[in-house]
């Protein structure tokens, strides 16, 4: 069957319900995501391997609205937009890889687990007696894991009140500072495909972001339709997309 | 009341439901940027309010809540807050578990003393529940509920009001 063969009418609900329930929470993530990537806060977690903020498209969409998702995917007056989805996708997905990639390097490299026990020993030491220090015994655990998920996330400062606060306030330079882009730990290259995952999302979401918001632009302007609904007491009879949650 | 982790460290702190909320809120604004969560925040405000709090929480060496009392108001809270961003709240959740170190201990009906189920309800009983278990370790309870407050004040129990940690003048 033939996409969508006439244009739709004026404040068309459908085209509202693509500006409310797709464009805009989108162009939200995606704002989102430009001012995570730069900084390299990349919110990965090694338990799920996963980006916790930076999702595929379709999760930042309400499952609820899904079939405005496709609908809009299916109408050709927004073609291309699913191709831009897939390229944001996949390359998530390249940079997810690459960080975990990096990570099984680091975790699985004798010099990075001897000086993460060398730094424990430290901070072992250096605890005794002090009530300031969290409980070495209570971050020992996993410790080489959180280290290299906070070098991966590029995390600076950690809250006081998490247990490794201390250790890492202690201890960030050496592991980070000490090392010429993980040579000494045989990661080089994988940190480099990493870091290089990380600018080419951040190029397509640039992109991406500025197409959606150019898009909302013209639907608005073309279909005289507000970038948000207005609420409904100020909608002056303007057919306004309500949600009723 | 201790105001930072200066130099003394405190043995246990209880927590209820709002002050994890709090926690979980404000990093989730500062740090990933969920600003239309900005409006859910009651205590923690800015940078400063948050820094005193966490100070606070890491001048004790041991906390604890339970399960699944305050598990279930963070699940309530959640489910009110815009469906698209619930997964990556609970995400936030379990992170801050994680990288707290918080125990979390259930306690049973059975348990309870009848009088504080009728008196506080199942969550705020069972928290009464573990100072009372954990007297012995000079708990403190932190919370962010005024009549509770005045309820762990009455029944003996130390505590303190978010308030009271984020207020400048702690």
């Amino acid at each position: 069957m033939a996409a969508n063969a006439e244009a739709p009418p004026p404040r068309s609900n459908r085209v509202q319900a693509w500006v409310y329930a797709i464009l805009n929470p989108l162009i939200e993530s995606l704002r989102r995501e430009l001012q995570l990537l730069p900084r390299g806060n990349l919110s990965w977690r090694f338990y799920s391997r996963k980006c916790e903020y930076i999702r595929p498209i379709v999760e930042y969409i309400d499952g609820d609205q899904l079939p405005n998702l496709e609908d809009f995917l299916a109408d050709r007056l927004n073609e291309g937009f699913a191709s831009y989805f897939d390229v944001h996708d996949s390359n998530l997905s390249v940079l997810e890889t690459s960080a975990a990639v990096f990570f099984d390097g680091l975790t699985h490299s004798r010099r990075f687990l001897n000086e993460v026990e060398k730094a424990f020993d430290e901070y072992k030491a250096r605890s005794e007696g002090k009530p300031l220090y969290p409980d070495p015994a209570l971050i020992e655990r996993d410790l080489p894991k959180y280290v290299a998920e906070y070098l991966i996330n590029k995390v600076e400062l950690l809250p006081s009140h998490y247990m490794t606060h201390k250790f890492w306030e202690e201890f960030r330079n050496r592991f980070e500072l000490s090392v010429a882009e993980f040579e000494p730990y045989g990661e080089r290259e994988s940190f480099q495909k990493f870091r290089q995952s990380v600018l080419t999302l951040n190029g397509i979401s640039q992109e991406l972001l500025g197409g959606l918001e150019q898009h909302r632009y013209g639907l608005c302007s073309t279909y005289d339709i507000p970038a948000a609904p207005l609420p409904v007491n100020a909608s002056h009879g303007v057919d306004a997309y309500i949600r009723n949650k | 009341m201790p105001t930072s982790a200066t130099s003394k460290r405190h043995e246990l702190l209880i927590l209820d439901t709002g002050p994890i909320r709090e926690l979980v809120l404000f990093h989730a604004i500062s740090e990933f940027r969920f600003e239309r969560l900005r409006a859910h925040l009651r205590f923690i405000d800015d940078a400063e309010s948050y820094r005193r709090c966490s100070e606070f929480v890491a001048s004790y060496s041991n906390r604890l809540t339970t399960s699944a009392g305050v598990v279930v108001e963070l699940y309530h809270w959640i489910r009110e807050t815009d469906e698209r961003g619930r997964n990556k709240l609970w995400g936030r959740v379990y992170d801050e578990f994680r990288n707290m170190g918080i125990n979390e201990e259930v306690v049973k009906l059975l348990h309870m003393d009848p009088t504080f189920i009728v008196r506080y309800g199942p969550v705020d009983g069972s928290l009464l529940e573990l100072a009372r278990r954990h007297l012995p370790r000079n708990p403190l309870i932190l919370t962010a509920d005024w009549p509770f407050h005045g309820e762990c004040t009455k029944s003996g129990f130390r505590v303190s009001h978010l308030d009271q940690i984020t207020a400048r003048t702690a």
